[in-house]
């Protein structure tokens, strides 16, 4: 061998080491991308835990905020009394979640919602010179705020998590904490997840105004304790199914403090039964269209109680993306429920003592439509979503499944803009 | 029996091709936010309260946590 042909062979496994210098760190950087895309696929399954933040952000801090304006429109004036009081309520409303790594496998998270209410709300409802419901509003314009917090842990398994939450809800005339215990399993290779978990409410309330309305209680209490068990299943690569049922059992005072009924001509307090079971069940349909880019998100809800009140609830929604920073998401939702066995607009003779003509317990349908534009972005290693949306919705007997003969005079029609800005790092 | 078993069969078949399996590297679409059952946790409370307060029916999905004062 010669000098030379020395010299090529060493310069050659020196440019053949540098190569595989600079190849290791790419190989190395395309394995770790690939594993991280395959654990984030298989952890981020939808269903896999009910509340998608919590699968998205786990072991990440992430930072929520949304401001909400609710705003009822007033009622028409063929609905009241001749001057009578039409406005309804306005709320603002600001939401806020903080969340993120507490230990090598918990999650800690924080959920503040706070707002500010004031307006005029439904009383009773009295008879019109032709026969017809006329609502009566509450004369003065309530003012007032509600704090809700709460507080979760979630702890992951290696094939499952379970969340153990706490909080409580507080208004001036109200005071409640509540306590929920959930947990979830996979299945096979996670195409199969069983849920279930368990929740517990204790409401106080000490209506205000007392000393004008002697018939008004001054204290009252509710208990309430639900449990819940749900399945989700992957369909294919592009579809996914959830279906929920949930129970839930209210003891004490149902009824409403501030709403009176019309017996024999007479205003009354609101009667309602003192316990109330009701059964939920939700199944939620997601479908991914690859050709568009477009996402199916069709929910059904059936609920059914033991006031013999039922109501069937479509929501179909289109998410959009548009060169995937932005998304438009079209919605519409229809419902309708029968009335609850004590409702009337007004009633002729006590009966049984239970009475109540709240609007909520009538026999209506409403449909909404709401437009929403969100835009997902990236800033070093925070990962922003900013979304805003526009909500109408309408109620009336007409749009009820069945044929209502008398619609209550104070079904709510509203408008709900929101804002929100979501930071995930 | 026979007419169970006729109605059953669409069922049958297309519960077979709804599970058909899919593997965890298949699942890049099933993981996308829009795909999530609760896309927006945020969106979804509030328009759960707004529901819970306005109609007579209870939101569905789990158990526990928030109320008002609004029976």
């Amino acid at each position: 061998m010669s000098a030379r042909d020395a010299l090529a062979r060493r310069r050659s496994r020196r440019r053949r080491a540098r190569r595989e210098r600079s190849r290791r760190p790419r190989r190395s950087a395309r394995r770790s991308a690939a594993l991280a895309a395959l654990t984030s696929g298989a952890f981020a399954l939808p269903g896999l835990a009910p509340a998608a933040s919590a699968q998205e952000s786990f072991g990440r801090y992430s930072a929520e905020y949304a401001y909400s304006r609710y705003s009822e429109d007033p009622l028409p004036k063929s609905k009241v009394p001749t001057g009578g009081e039409r406005d309804r309520f306005e709320v603002d409303m600001h939401q806020m979640h903080l969340g993120g790594p507490l230990l090598d496998r918990v999650d800690l998270g924080l959920d503040v919602v706070h707002e500010k209410m004031s307006g005029a709300s439904p009383w009773y409802v009295i008879q019109g010179a032709n026969g017809e419901p006329l609502q009566v509003m509450s004369g003065a314009t309530i003012e007032e705020a509600r704090t809700d917090a709460l507080l979760e842990a979630t702890l992951l398994f290696d094939r499952g998590q379970a969340s153990l939450g706490g909080g409580i809800s507080s208004e001036n005339d109200y005071f409640a904490w509540n306590g929920s215990l959930r947990g979830e399993r996979h299945f096979g290779e996670k195409t199969t997840t069983l849920s279930g978990g368990a929740g517990f409410s204790i409401d106080s309330i000490d209506p205000v105004d007392t000393d004008l309305f002697p018939t008004r209680p001054s204290h009252e209490q509710k208990w309430s304790t639900s449990v819940f068990g749900g399945i989700s299943q992957v369909l294919s690569r592009e579809a996914a199914l959830q279906s929920t049922l949930t129970y839930q059992r209210e003891q004490g005072y149902l009824s409403d403090p501030y709403k009176q009924v019309l017996v024999a001509g007479n205003p009354v307090p609101d009667a309602r039964p003192d316990s109330r079971n009701q059964l939920t069940w939700l199944t939620r349909l997601r479908h991914h269209v690859s050709p568009v880019h477009g996402t199916l998100q069709a929910d059904y809800r059936f609920y059914a109680d033991d006031w013999q009140l039922t109501s069937h609830t479509l929501e179909v929604a289109w998410d959009q993306a548009i060169f995937d920073a932005l998304h438009l998401i079209p919605s519409f939702r229809y419902y309708s429920q029968s009335q609850a066995e004590f409702y009337g607009p007004w009633f002729d003779a006590t009966g049984d003592g239970l009475h109540s003509s709240d609007y909520r317990l009538s026999p209506y349908g409403a449909i909404a439509w709401k437009i929403k534009a969100e835009t997902r972005f990236a800033t070093g290693s925070v990962d922003w979503r900013a979304a805003f949306a526009w909500q109408r919705y309408l109620s009336s007997g007409d749009y009820a499944l069945g044929k209502v003969s008398v619609a209550n005079p104070g079904l709510v029609s509203f408008n709900l803009f929101s804002v929100s800005l979501t930071a995930r790092f | 029996m026979r007419r169970l078993a006729l109605a059953l069969l669409p069922c049958l078949a297309l519960a077979g091709t709804a599970c058909a399996p899919v593997r965890p590297w298949e699942r890049d679409v099933l993981a996308r936010p829009e795909m999530a059952f609760v896309p927006d946790p945020l969106e979804a409370k509030r328009s759960d309260h707004i529901y819970f307060s306005k109609e007579g029916s209870l939101p569905g999905g789990e158990a526990g946590g928030g109320g008002c004062g609004c029976n």
